[in-house]
């Protein structure tokens, strides 16, 4: 974390996205620091993913700009993805593949030594407890294999910057337990990983960064302590983003 | 209850036609198309009517009978006559399995091919008119083919439901194949059932026969028996109708049963070390695209299915010749397939689908991302366009020719190949996913995409125009220097086309590439 104050792992300013006439992203000013476990926070349709694609170079903004490790994403892309292992939300995978074969594909597409690909095909199977399904087509695998083996991909080239959009969704709990050590050695390291998640309690216990948006606009942004300021992610979370509703639900729905 | 579902369908139908202004203009054009043909059926067979009742006969009996199976084989290569309702997502609902059967069989007869059959059987009336008996069994029996025709569709789709999938695929790519060689075929049979007999009314009376028997066929035929004085075959026919009808039931039943109780799921286990193609496949970019574009062109039925195609065409060609295929005409026969083969990665990032992310996520370049792809087709439709030319040129006899019609070849499918790494750098049409039914109606393909199709055949067209020139000039003077210069010439127009395609391909696609992935989230939804 010393290298905090350096150039950040990843950096965005400004950055803007219309979807006709809404607004997706509105002005998002965000510094990931070196090392930092960052999590990102939001309700549904905040902005997460739209902003994370602009961070990783899968989605040109309208304004703005995202760098990576002081690399301009939109000015040298093939340089700055480079650095990045990417886990996209809501996208497929090309499911025809193995899971074994998925991963060397990507491992072989960042050009990385055959021998290496192998290496760490066979490492990552084992890390995701995938191994008795490396040969099965991704398109049989569950929700959770299947993300498993997205995140499998976006580790292969031991990238410098981590981005993850809801990575633990619909994972296992040992699975999870698991891919959280290695992360936790990952930053330890020197890595960088971004989260994006609906579980305030896991980014509360893992993240040491975090910043909540809502409706495209970054609400608060700082170290998880700084943000919860003595209360909980959770109520500090519902406090700035509103919305709750305390009521009992419609009497009709009420069994007695 | 059957009217909510029914409801549901014309809300979806609405609402999937308020989305686009082309689905709209689609849509209306279906049901012009629909009219027309129901306006030629009725005046047919009002005219039928007055040349005999043997005429009748045949054209009820052979048009019902193509009438169903027309809707059973729909589902296979039409992607379901109706699939916006299934049984699948009535199962969360309590209704139960008859309630659901019936739903569905209501909706099938209510969509516009549905409501256009069911007219056009009923002006079945108009045929029947001059004998009575005939018009009081067509009360009982149009009725029922009508049902026949759409509990087959439904049986149909419920088998390929739940073997959706590889073998699905398997099943609809075999269904398409028969549909293809339709008139090879039917021809086969007709001259089969006619042995020596060269009297083609005769022949055609034996076939009408034969159909009125079978379960496709004896509903329609019962008026016709009836009025001919055949009380007891008519019978036996309407009982033939009557079990058929039963029986699908039952097999539907047995499906919508199992739908609902366990959908569609599949276990997963299988070791690792098969690595393919990315075994062989040296590191890097292009390599590693192009063992994955190899993979899929092989291993998926929306690219297999032009393999499939350019097999079966000069079948279907020398179908045409009529059988003879001496003489240089059927040594090129392999042409028109390459250069359509050729084209069919016109639109090739639409068919990666959201999956494009994780290619667009490596930093890729333009040139080796067209490069992996122009490569993997190559590949895959080399050898087959190798193959299929080797076999026409044999079966032509015109050895002399084969160099000429390898060149003719590689370059039309080259020169497609080489527009498809520009054209697949701009385009995105909507595709069947990856695993869907690969005949499954996709709305919204665009009409500028078809034009640009249309254009893009004919600049590949113009490319191969040199090589199939000096290919003819060989033809006509039997020279085996000219045919020899045609190979050369087509080999460098199509590498040319395919090096160029990729270096301008390359440059656009590294501007365009985000906005095809934005491109392919809208149009696909997937």
């Amino acid at each position: 974390m010393s290298t905090a104050s350096a150039v950040p792992a990843l950096a965005l300013a400004g950055l803007v996205k219309r979807f006709g006439g809404t607004v997706a992203v509105d002005g998002v000013d965000l510094v990931v620091p070196t090392g930092s476990f960052y999590g990102l926070v939001g309700p549904n349709g905040a902005g997460k993913t739209t902003t994370l694609s602009m961070a990783t170079g899968l989605l040109r903004p309208d304004a703005g700009s995202a760098a990576v490790h002081g690399v301009d994403v939109w000015t040298d892309p093939v340089a700055a993805k480079r650095m990045v292992g990417n886990l996209a939300d809501g996208v497929r995978l090309f499911d025809r593949l193995t899971g074994e074969q998925l991963i060397t594909y990507t491992g072989l597409m960042f050009g990385l030594p055959r021998e290496q690909v192998l290496e760490r095909t066979a490492d990552l199977l084992r890390l995701m407890d995938l191994g008795s399904s490396a040969g099965t087509p991704v398109a049989d695998y569950s929700a959770g294999m299947t993300k498993k083996v997205a995140l499998a991909c976006a580790l292969v080239h031991a990238p410098r910057l981590l981005v993850l959009d809801e990575p633990f969704e619909s994972v296992d709990p040992v699975s999870a337990a698991n891919i959280e050590d290695v992360l936790r050695s990952y930053t330890a390291s020197g890595g960088t990983v971004i989260v994006s998640s609906h579980s305030m309690d896991l980014v509360q216990r893992m993240c040491d960064h975090v910043a909540i948006l809502a409706a495209g606009r970054v609400l608060v942004a700082g170290t998880v302590d700084e943000v919860r300021a003595g209360s909980t992610l959770q109520e500090r979370f519902l406090e700035l983003v509103g919305g709750r509703t305390r009521s009992e639900g419609p009497t009709w729905l009420r069994q007695s | 209850m059957v009217a909510t579902v029914l409801r549901l369908r014309y809300r979806i139908l609405g609402n999937m036609l308020a989305r686009s202004v082309w689905q709209l203009v689609g849509f209306v054009f279906g049901i012009a198309g629909a009219a027309g043909a129901l306006a030629v059926a009725v005046v047919g067979l009002a005219l039928i009517g007055a040349s005999g009742l043997d005429a009748v006969r045949g054209v009820m009996t052979i048009g019902g009978a193509l009438l169903v199976v027309g809707w059973s084989i729909a589902p296979l290569v039409a992607g379901g006559v109706d699939t916006t309702v299934e049984a699948e997502q009535l199962a969360p609902f309590p209704l139960t399995t008859r309630q659901v059967m019936l739903a569905l069989t209501v909706v099938g007869i209510a969509g516009v091919p549905g409501i256009a059959t069911t007219l056009g059987v009923l002006s079945g009336f108009a045929a029947w008119g001059r004998w009575p008996v005939a018009v009081l069994a067509a009360v009982i029996c149009l009725p029922l083919g009508v049902l026949g025709c759409v509990l087959a569709s439904r049986t149909v789709a419920s088998f390929s439901n739940r073997g959706r999938g590889r073998f699905g695929n398997g099943v609809a790519l075999v269904a398409f194949a028969l549909l293809v060689l339709t008139g090879p075929i039917l021809t086969g049979l007709l001259g089969l059932v006619g042995g020596a007999g060269d009297d083609f009314a005769e022949r055609i009376g034996a076939v009408v026969a034969g159909i009125s028997w079978t379960p496709v066929g004896a509903v329609w035929a019962v008026p016709g028996d009836l009025a001919a004085g055949a009380y007891l075959s008519g019978s036996l026919k309407l009982l033939i109708a009557l079990a058929t009808l039963a029986a699908l039931w039952l097999l539907w039943r047995r499906n919508v049963v199992a739908a609902s109780v366990s959908p569609r799921r599949r276990i997963a286990s299988g070791r690792a070390g098969r690595l393919s193609w990315f075994g062989i496949a040296p590191t890097g970019a292009t390599a590693a695209g192009w063992a994955r574009s190899l993979r899929y062109w092989l291993g998926d039925p929306r690219y297999l299915r032009n393999l499939v195609i350019v097999v079966l065409l000069p079948a279907l060609f020398a179908f045409a010749l009529g059988g003879h295929v001496e003489g240089p005409l059927f040594a090129f026969a392999v042409v028109l397939p390459a250069l359509l083969l050729g084209l069919v990665p016109y639109a090739d990032v639409a068919y990666d689908g959201s999956a494009f992310a994780s290619v667009l996520a490596t930093g890729i370049t333009g040139r080796a991302d067209r490069a992996g792809r122009l490569l993997g087709a190559a590949s895959a439709c080399v050898p087959v366009v190798l193959g299929v030319a080797i076999v026409t040129v044999a079966l032509s006899g015109r050895w002399e020719l084969l160099p000429a019609v390898l060149g003719t070849g590689l370059c039309a499918l080259f020169a497609g190949l080489g527009i498809c790494a520009i054209s697949s750098a701009y385009i995105v049409i909507p595709v069947p996913a990856s695993g869907d039914n690969i005949f499954k109606r996709v709305p919204g393909q665009t009409f500028t995409a078809g034009l640009a199709l249309m254009g893009f055949t004919l600049l590949a067209g113009a490319l191969t125009a040199p090589a199939l020139g000096l290919a003819v000039a060989a033809a006509v003077a039997g020279s085996a220097a000219l045919s020899w210069l045609s190979l050369v010439v087509g080999l460098l127009v199509g590498v040319a086309a395919a090096v160029a395609g990729v270096a301008i391909g390359g440059r656009v696609f590294d501007r365009t590439g985000p906005l095809l992935l934005a491109r392919v989230h809208a149009t696909a939804g997937y």
